[in-house]
């Protein structure tokens, strides 16, 4: 505990890189691609797949989004963003060219390093896809590192899917597997009705040399976890990015604790032997 | 050796510090014992137990602006905010300043937040000593005591020729400089804190009691005021927003407290704490459980100030008994 609080200057940590809205893509009815440019460039901000920032709607707030750009692909920071907030709401209405901030990068991220030579299986619930595509990007840019890939992307309709236009890209590199499903379907859906446990179970991934990353909402989270481990997969071998309320991502604002881990600081990035250690259920 | 400012030398000194810096002290608001800037000696409380709210917000305010934005054509301008003024706490108790060396762990922690640091450091506390500890303290059993210099600059107890002076820091004894002390061979002594709480082992007995219907049964009462939070001197959790006038945009933190509904809902609807239960455990669980496994120290420095502020009498005396009780149940495996 010190005395005497420093007299060096301290950074503030609340101030964003300011950065400007490059481009704006529709990817569903409530989910934008938005592509930002830091003022300064990029080359003070090295992120890694799972990573998020807070992006600033000037005049309303700011909030945590995960990175769903891959960095080595050089395309800016690139953030989906749902509108379902006051600041995404407001994010949803800036035009190329407008000025915002970054802050960050925040938490830790996939080791997809340490899962080199392993069967990788990716299953993500509607905005929950949105941080597992840098890690999808990584892996298939890096294809002969890792051995058998099974995508799994499931939304509520097939409009709300999210990253149509990169499916094909994704179906068509070696030894990869895209699997999709809908909650409900429309009259042009010919795939899958069901819901993302249920495909998992029917799926039937084999746990030998394999990774699972899960990503979407909580009760999903839990309900995939329960199939992958009817088959089989150790709590070590299942991997989640959890959200959680966050005001800063510096570990003060002690919003998004589960009991005495920090989302933003121990996580975002958990693997299931270490959600089952916690004292609080996420 | 004791060093004694009198108390006529007391006031001027305080005076002269008014001179250049901005001097806050308690001061009787109403009904009310609050810490207040004062421009004279004569506005200040002596006579006064604690205050009714602690002085935590003269370094973590209800609101603070964090930065401002300023728009001109397409250019933005990003203006971290900056605190120049020179501060000097009079009249703050052992506990409260106890409270805010506690708060230095999750503030100073890397990265430091700059605005916490840069009030610390613009601040000389001038603690006094308590004469007469309130029926809901306990300091004591929270490992502090009613003359604990420990957190202060200054140490001053009252005694019947003045006040005994104890320079704690090098930035106490700045304040001091000039200043002149008689010596005397009284010895100060203050009265033991006697409201004895069970805090040893806490942090275990709190763990052991997580899971139990404990909480929820508690909560059944609480209104989710937030009164708690806004008197601790160790609560800090926050909330941060914008605030916009005119074209002028700040963006701002406010105090928030985990009693509030929502406090920790996400975007999509689902809040982890939704029940009364859950937010109340996380609160205690907090003080008790999270906080001294981050940083080392309980959450709670024993000033009392919930106690007597909470509407549905939510005591964290007794809670800290009963977790303890609880606590020693499944110890023995009959819970």
């Amino acid at each position: 505990m010190v005395k005497e609080a420093t007299e060096k200057v301290i950074p503030n940590p609340f101030v964003p890189y300011p950065a400007t809205l490059k481009s704006v893509i529709d990817l569903t009815p409530d989910v934008k691609l938005f592509t930002l440019e830091l003022d300064r460039g990029e080359d003070e901000f090295d992120y890694k797949p799972g990573q998020f920032a807070f992006v600033s709607a000037f005049g309303v707030g700011e909030c945590p989004l995960g990175l769903t750009s891959a960095a080595h692909r050089k395309e800016g920071l690139q953030f989906a963003v749902r509108r379902v907030g006051s600041v995404t709401n407001a994010l949803h209405q800036l035009e190329p060219g407008a000025k915002t901030g970054v802050r960050g990068p925040f938490g830790n991220f996939f080791p997809v390093d340490d899962y080199n030579g392993k069967n990788i299986i990716i299953i993500g619930g509607g905005i929950g896809f949105a941080p597992l595509r840098p890690v999808i990007n990584t892996i298939l840019d890096n294809r002969d590192g890792y051995a058998d890939i099974l995508i799994l992307n499931g939304a509520r309709t097939p409009q709300d899917l999210c990253f149509a236009a990169e499916f094909d890209d994704w179906a068509k590199s070696p030894r990869t597997k895209l699997e999709l499903t809908v909650d409900a379907g429309d009259e042009n859906w010919n795939g899958r009705v069901a819901l993302i446990p249920d495909v998992v179970a029917e799926l039937e991934p084999s746990p030998k040399d394999a990774i699972a990353i899960i990503c979407g909402p909580p009760i999903m989270i839990r309900f995939t976890l329960t199939k992958l481990k009817q088959l089989g997969f150790a709590n070590e071998q299942i991997v989640t990015t959890l959200e959680g309320k966050m005001k800063c991502g510096l570990g003060k604002c002690f919003r998004c604790n589960v009991g005495d881990k920090y989302v933003c600081r121990d996580g975002p990035v958990f693997t299931f032997e270490q959600i089952s250690q916690f004292i609080e259920q996420f | 050796m004791t060093k004694i400012l009198g108390k006529k030398e007391l006031e001027s000194w305080l005076s002269s510090i008014m001179k250049d810096r901005t001097l806050v002290a308690p001061k009787h608001v109403d009904d009310l014992t609050l810490f207040s800037p004062v421009q004279s000696v004569e506005e200040i409380a002596f006579n006064y137990e604690n205050t009714n709210l602690s002085p935590k917000e003269l370094f973590f305010p209800r609101t603070d602006t964090l930065f401002t934005v300023e728009r001109k054509d397409s250019e933005m301008e990003i203006t971290p905010a900056v605190i120049e003024q020179e501060t000097v706490i009079f009249g703050i108790r052992p506990c409260d300043a106890w409270g805010i060396a506690t708060l230095d762990g999750p503030y100073l922690d890397d990265p430091a937040d700059s605005l916490w640091a840069q009030h610390r450091a613009k601040t000389t506390m001038i603690g006094l000593a308590c004469t007469k500890p309130a029926p809901q303290c306990f300091c004591t059993s929270m490992g502090s005591a009613p003359n604990d210099s420990s957190n202060v600059d200054i140490l001053l107890t009252e005694v019947d020729e003045g006040y005994a002076v104890e320079t704690v820091t090098a930035k106490g004894e700045r304040l001091l400089q000039g200043v002149e002390l008689k010596e005397s061979d009284v010895k100060p002594s203050v009265p033991s804190c006697d409201t004895d709480v069970p805090a040893e082992g806490i942090v275990e007995a709190t763990q052991k009691v997580f899971d139990d219907p404990y909480w929820s049964r508690l909560a059944d009462r609480c209104i989710h005021c937030n009164i708690c939070a806004y008197v601790c001197p160790t609560c800090y959790c926050f909330d941060v927003r914008d605030r916009t006038d005119r074209g002028k945009i700040e963006r701002i933190r406010t105090w928030e407290s985990c009693q509030s509904k929502g406090f920790t809902r996400i975007a999509g609807g689902y809040d982890p704490r939704a029940d009364k239960g859950t937010r109340l455990r996380q609160r205690f669980c907090h003080k008790l459980l999270y906080f001294p496994q981050q940083f080392g120290p309980l959450g709670c420095v024993g000033c009392g100030r919930c106690v007597t502020a909470c509407p549905v009498n939510i005591d964290i005396r007794e809670i800290i008994s009963d977790l303890q009780e609880l606590g020693a149940k499944v110890g023995q495996g009959s819970n």
